[in-house]
């Protein structure tokens, strides 16, 4: 596989347009699945491309910039353990299925309660849930589970609680590889959530930099005052040292609390420039037809998943310290 | 992509960094100096620049950012950084008194300058000849084409008049890379010329300036029928304004890759800090420790990213704004949150240490940042140039006019 980051940028930015926001759910996941995204970060021997971090960065943030919904990032980890774990007969077919768009999901909440697993995307339409801790990583058949929707402010993706019967689990990894394996499922996870973050940062920034063009007041477009521009340069300085960090971080090989504070510092500029957009935007930013407020509750949850941007940092900062 | 990269080849490679890595920490136990922080005057602290920068180009450290065939030249960006990583972390001094002869002078004389300029003054910045820069002055700083300073053509000579200001220890510089106007009839960038000064030519008087923390670091210089011969011009007459951008080019790329990796080198101050405060177990400042690492992270990101942009010719208008705001930023943040940390013990009067932006002196340092959000195009003139050149926001009128307004 010798596909560039610039091939494989324009690959998904012309799968996903930047035109078409929040697109229909079904048909993305088909868009998803018959780009070959799915087996993108799946070891060759296993039947997938052997691509790394950098390839999955690509391909959420493009779904980012164009709220794609959909479990494709919980999709990705339910693989990553199929792969990763141990291979029988059993996981090759589960993964074969995974790859080729059956539904498998995973929580995206950092704690749990008990056995209920919170967060899980799209679970009433997936066939099993992945469910991992540094002991045992185990793939869980959804049917006979307790699945229960919690609606979200942000619309553009479908979370639920489940409890598992625990019947019919696959268990895919213990002791010291499952360890391992949760550390890099959670990189990946966290990863992802960053490349989201900053998709969906710079179509809003794009958007309200195009709106302050067109809008005129007081006899003249609002981009012209600078009290505004410099607004908008500072998003856009935010926006490019983030993206400076995330593609500097997936070229080496993050552990989970260097991916959770990239996580943290993308989210915090997703948070900053989506809050901004809608003030830039003014009134028609507060409408529900407008599409700023999509962003603005994308950027919120995907600040809030995955262990919270004050978890990460403060882990960050305590090792940090130790070292220093 | 990862799987791209030929593994094989990055493992020598980092061998080699190792090497380099393990070569320079040796050097520097038995040769960084240990006493510069408590420098009492100015005059001692000029001393020992001298004599740091003498025994860094013996060993071959002092301009990793010049071409091989200069003694220390011609090291890899990665080298490079790892030079000023561990240039940071064993708390050797910064070059402030060499900085702008290695890097503006440097980059001005190699770019644009004639073989016989080049011979006479590029081998003398390796013993210790010291250049400064004459570009601001009281009424123009950010708006640096407005400069007033004079250059009159009289046979060989040009005689110049005017006065310079902000110019990094002018107060010790041999020579002075000046911006005149030889022309005042076009638009403001044309008509300007690049002259190469003597600072000891007679006219020519300097006065330092005190700032706010105690140093310094910048001088005055005043220019009175100064004669300079026309063999010191670099470029064409009225060609300034293009040399000048060689100048400013090499402080936006080389110089905030190395600030940017000191500062990084030198967050063991914080941990150092927060232990000396008792703050170990309070979860706030942990947070704010780690998020303002990430931060410092994505500063050394933008700036690695910048130069190896520079250097395959993707460079875009506004790239350098962005890199020069994010330090900048970064910096204050930095200092603040040592301010915060060191709480009441920090608003006590002490000693600075001179030409040190990450001191630990953190009341100082935060008066310090300035130096960056203001100097060399301040973060207001950066932000005008992501908005209008980067995202194309609409540029304001230029109909207001000096008598005209209401």
């Amino acid at each position: 596989m010798t596909m560039t980051r610039e091939e494989l940028t324009v690959a998904a930015e012309q799968a996903f347009s930047a035109q078409d926001l929040a697109p229909d759910a079904e048909t993305s996941w088909q868009t998803i699945s018959d780009m070959g995204w799915l087996m993108m970060c799946v070891p060759d021997e296993r039947g997938g491309l052997g691509l790394g971090l950098e390839a999955r960065a690509v391909i959420h943030h493009a779904l980012g910039r164009s709220l794609v919904s959909g479990p494709a990032i919980t999709q990705m980890m339910a693989i990553d353990g199929l792969a990763g774990g141990e291979r029988s007969a059993a996981t090759d077919a589960l993964l074969e299925r995974a790859m080729t768009g059956e539904v498998m999901t995973a929580p995206l909440s950092h704690t749990r309660d008990g056995k209920r697993l919170e967060a899980v995307p799209d679970a009433d339409r997936a066939s099993h849930v992945l469910d991992t801790s540094d002991e045992r990583i185990a793939l869980i058949p959804l049917a006979g589970c307790t699945i229960v929707e919690r609606e979200t402010w942000d619309t553009t993706r479908r979370l639920f609680d489940v409890t598992p019967t625990g019947e019919g689990a696959v268990t895919l990894a213990q002791g010291e590889t499952a360890k391992q394996l949760n550390a890099a499922i959670q990189t990946n996870m966290l990863v992802a959530l960053a490349a989201d973050a900053l998709g969906g940062a710079e179509a809003a920034l794009a958007m309200s930099v195009e709106y302050l063009g067109t809008r005129r007041q007081f006899g003249r477009p609002l981009a012209m005052f600078q009290a505004l521009k410099h607004r908008c340069a500072n998003m856009r300085a935010q926006l490019s040292l983030a993206e400076a960090l995330l593609w500097q971080e997936v070229q080496g090989s993050p552990d989970p609390i260097a991916a959770g504070a990239l996580k943290a510092h993308c989210c915090h500029a997703y948070q900053h420039i989506a809050e901004e957009a809608i003030q830039l935007h003014g009134g028609v930013g507060l409408t529900v037809e407008h599409s700023c407020h999509l962003f603005l509750k994308r950027a919120f949850l995907d600040g809030a998943l995955g262990g919270t941007c004050d978890h990460w940092e403060e882990l960050a900062g305590r090792r940090l310290l130790a070292a220093e | 992509m990862r799987n791209c990269l030929n593994t094989g080849l990055n493992i020598i490679m980092d061998e080699a960094l190792e090497d380099l890595r393990k070569k320079l920490r040796s050097w520097l136990a038995s040769n960084a100096p240990t006493n510069w922080r408590s420098a009492e005057t100015h005059e001692i602290f000029v001393a020992q620049q001298r004599d740091w920068f003498k025994k860094l180009v013996a060993a071959g450290y002092a301009i990793p950012h010049w071409p091989a065939e200069w003694p220390g030249g011609g090291r890899s960006l990665a080298e490079q950084k790892v030079i000023y990583e561990e240039l940071a972390r064993a708390d050797t001094p910064r070059l402030l008194l060499t900085f702008i002869s290695t890097y503006h002078a440097f980059a001005t004389l190699s770019e644009c300058a004639n073989d016989d300029q080049k011979a006479r003054y590029l081998p003398n910045i390796l013993k210790g000849e010291l250049w400064c820069q004459g570009f601001s002055e009281p009424n123009a700083g950010s708006d640096l084409a407005a400069i007033h300073t004079r250059a009159v053509r009289d046979g060989d000579h040009y005689v110049v008049n005017g006065q310079k200001v902000w110019s990094t220890m002018a107060q010790y510089a041999d020579r002075c890379l000046l911006l005149a106007r030889t022309d005042a009839s076009g638009v403001p960038q044309a008509g300007i010329t690049y002259l190469l000064m003597d600072m000891n030519a007679p006219g020519v008087s300097v006065r330092p300036i005190r700032q706010i923390q105690g140093d310094e670091e910048f001088a005055e210089i005043f220019l009175d029928d100064v004669r300079i011969p026309v063999s010191e011009r670099v470029g064409a007459e009225g060609d300034g304004w293009k040399v000048a951008q060689a100048t400013l080019a090499s402080e936006r790329g080389l110089t905030l890759m190395e600030l940017s990796y000191r500062m990084r080198g030198a967050l063991w101050r914080i941990a150092e800090l927060i232990r000396t405060q008792g703050r170990t177990d309070d979860a706030g400042v942990m947070r704010d420790f780690g998020r303002l690492a990430a931060r410092v992270d994505s500063v050394c990101a933008i700036a690695d990213a910048f130069l190896r942009k520079r250097i395959d010719g993707s460079e875009q208008l506004g790239d350098a704004s962005i890199v020069k705001l994010g330090y900048s930023r970064c910096l204050r943040a930095y200092t603040d949150l040592g301010v915060r940390l060191g709480s009441l013990s920090e608003q006590y009067l002490a000693p600075i240490t001179f030409g040190d932006l990450n001191s630990g002196n953190w009341m100082a340092d935060f008066m310090n940042s300035y130096a960056w959000t203001i100097a060399g195009g301040s973060d207001e003139v950066q932000r005008n140039i992501i908005a209008e050149r980067m995202l194309g926001m609409a540029r304001e009128p230029k109909s207001w006019t000096l008598g005209k307004s209401i």
